[in-house]
């Protein structure tokens, strides 16, 4: 298993881990594993040698921006997309060739795909009729799964009766009826609105707790990921950045695109001042960092991400951490919080949120940054601290 | 600010802003229903029974009835498969295939009449081994069967392709991830789905064959059809002679358009 955030930098790395798991059919296999993935449309390349594997029971969420090939990757897996190369693995078995209704692989879709002339209650048991399943004993399956998702109300009803948390729910019962060998969700959660979207996010956790079903969901959803997932799969432009657990990947991004994407970070610009120990400078300020894992020369510039949750205004610990004087440029009120937009020296614009009552427009004020909040690359997007 | 105020004072349902597109398609409407009265206006000049009792009358009564129905059923079972695979796939040619199924609503129907005689007439060796053998592809029923095919059959293909790509393609994935082969997911899903337009498109179809005139004259004058008795009679006694026929076309079609939307709009099994 790949878990370890900070040893699978590239996609490569990655194939060789995912690849030692399945050397022979006797070693536990995992539930799913993806080998080498590669799909083209046309000239354009939406995946690129993707390789991972899911355990048994395992929920993994497949992360990144929209079009970094996500979609692409849950049709490989399904089925409706054959892909040009690589291989996909069930239980072990080879089923890179095999059509959709072959598979065990239930699916959810980002938008309703019930049927609509059919009732919940039938829309529910459309799966059990292929795998061979008496009638009589449908009705108590269907009935089963309609009070997992707590519907049995509504088995009568008409999909188009249904609110939209009620026919997502009504898709995750049908799409777990046939007791799938995995369960496929792409953008589960990504056509509702927030409350929805958080009491729904709850709802799949409890059922794939109470199921013990593998989950393997893509989202552009951080949130969605970090709170779902045993374990997460970064995408970037058809390829794996990280895989590891959200937490691990959240506090040691081992990429630049992991930090902005799982962080929503500040980036600035920094100079390599002294390499032993290594000294850099950021806006005007200069910073030691004595547990730096390497040592670039002197004079290269650095990327910086600064996290926005670890920056405060006018702190109490200046003395500890870094600071950076400004202006506020903007305050937003979400309510809740303020966010404050401050420009700093260099003309960076530094976001920080607080929940006090923000400074004017225009006000001198001190961004402070924890030293925890600095995560430092070089140019190319290796970890230096 | 007048017209605002003839707004108000209209009921709820009057929308000023949609009043110039209804006058628009007003003055066709009135169009369409003028001739149309002026030639119901004459049925009392003339005996619509006896027009009816004459052998000829019947006869042509029949063939219709037989005929249309039967290339409507062709070009549904045919073309309702083609509209599908023109909806879901795209492939090499596939343009060349969209043009070739508008072509026989292009050309005009006497001309697609000339083509088909030129492909499978008596003197050409298609049609003369048809002949032979006791099928003769024209002056037939199967002829008229044929021309009735090539004109109206587009209808039903165009139409249900619309129908069939205005369905999310996700919802036959998501049947077939659930178990059921590409035939079970047309069956299960894509058909009943797309049911209300592969019906419309059934009955423009069936609607064409029936008053089919140009192409079925020129591939088979005989057996007569309704349309080509129609011509016979207007040839032979003028306008009044062909009121008694022509209400008979314009009845049956009715009644048989009505059945179908009545078949299709038969709820399924499971909606009960």
């Amino acid at each position: 298993m790949t878990a370890d955030a900070n040893g699978v930098g590239s996609a490569t790395n990655a194939d060789d881990d995912a690849s030692t798991t399945h050397v022979d059919g006797d070693e536990r296999q995992g539930m799913l594993a993806v080998e080498g993935l590669t799909h083209r449309y046309g000239t354009e390349q939406a995946l690129n040698d993707v390789s991972f594997t899911v355990e048994a029971g395992e929920a993994v969420a497949v992360v990144g921006p929209s079009g970094c090939g996500k979609t692409t990757l849950v049709q490989a897996i399904s089925g409706h997309l054959s892909p040009s190369s690589g291989r996909i693995r069930l239980r072990g078995e080879k089923v890179t060739g095999q059509p959709p209704e072959q598979r065990a692989v239930g699916l959810v879709f980002q938008t309703s795909t019930l049927y609509p002339h059919m009732t919940v209650g039938e829309n529910v048991a459309y799966g059990l009729e292929p795998q061979g399943i008496e009638p009589s004993e449908r009705d108590e399956i269907v009935a089963d799964y309609l009070s997992l998702v707590d519907l049995t109300a509504q088995r009568q009803a008409y999909p188009a009766e249904l609110s939209g948390g009620q026919s997502r729910r009504v898709e995750l019962a049908r799409a777990l009826a046939p007791q799938p060998e995995l369960l496929l969700l792409d953008e589960p959660l990504s056509a509702l609105d927030r409350s929805l979207r958080l009491q729904l996010r709850a709802e799949i956790a409890r059922i794939q707790r109470e199921t013990g079903v593998t989950m393997l969901f893509v989202t552009h959803n951080q949130d969605d990921a970090m709170g779902l997932a045993d374990r997460l799969i970064v995408m970037n432009d058809g390829a794996i950045e990280a895989i590891g657990q959200p937490r691990q990947l959240y506090e040691s991004p081992p990429t630049p695109f992991v930090a902005s994407f799982l962080g929503r970070p500040t980036e600035l610009a920094a100079t390599v001042v002294d390499s032993d120990p290594l000294q850099i400078e950021i806006a005007d300020r200069r910073v030691t960092l004595p547990a730096a894992t390497r040592a670039p020369p002197t004079g290269e510039t650095l990327r910086c991400l600064l996290r926005r949750r670890m920056l405060s205004l006018a702190g109490d610990n200046e003395h500890t951490g870094l600071t950076f004087s400004g202006t506020v440029e903007r305050v937003t009120d979400l309510g809740r919080r303020y966010t404050v937009t401050v420009r700093i020296v260099d003309g960076t614009e530094v976001r920080t949120e607080q929940t006090a009552p923000p400074p004017a427009e225009g006000e001198a004020v001190t961004v402070t940054a924890s030293r925890e909040s600095l995560l430092v690359f070089t140019a190319t997007g290796k970890t230096v601290f | 600010m007048s017209r605002t105020q003839s707004g108000w004072l209209q009921p709820p349902t009057g929308r000023p802003e949609l009043l110039v597109p209804a006058l628009l398609g007003g003055v066709l409407v009135v169009y369409f229903i003028l001739p149309f009265v002026a030639f119901l206006a004459r049925v009392g000049s003339t005996p619509l029974i006896e027009g009816l009792a004459t052998p000829e009358a019947g006869q042509a009564i029949r063939h219709s009835l037989l005929t249309a129905p039967v290339s409507t059923t062709i070009a549904t079972v045919f073309g309702v498969p083609l509209a599908y695979v023109l909806a879901r796939r795209s492939f090499p040619g596939k343009r060349l295939v969209e043009a070739v199924v508008i072509l026989p609503m292009v050309v005009p129907p006497v001309v697609g009449g000339a083509m088909i005689l030129t492909a499978v007439g008596r003197f050409t060796p298609t049609g003369a081994a048809a002949a032979e053998v006791g099928i003769p592809l024209t002056g037939s029923l199967l002829g008229v069967v044929l021309a009735q095919t090539f004109v109206a059959a587009p209808f039903v293909i165009i139409t249900a392709r619309a129908g069939f790509g205005a369905i999310d393609e996700r919802l036959e994935q998501a049947s077939r991830s659930l178990g059921y082969g590409p035939l079970a997911t047309f069956w299960n899903v894509s058909l009943p789905l797309a049911r209300g337009t592969v019906v419309a498109g059934i009955v423009l179809t069936f609607a064409r064959a029936m008053g089919e005139f140009g192409a079925t004259m020129m591939v088979a004058y005989n057996p007569r059809t309704i349309p080509t008795q129609i011509w016979v009679d207007f040839i032979g006694g003028g306008i009044d002679a062909i009121l008694p026929l022509a209400l008979a076309l314009l009845g049956l079609t009715l009644l048989v358009v009505a059945a179908i939307q009545r078949v299709g709009r038969l709820p399924a099994v499971v909606e009960r």
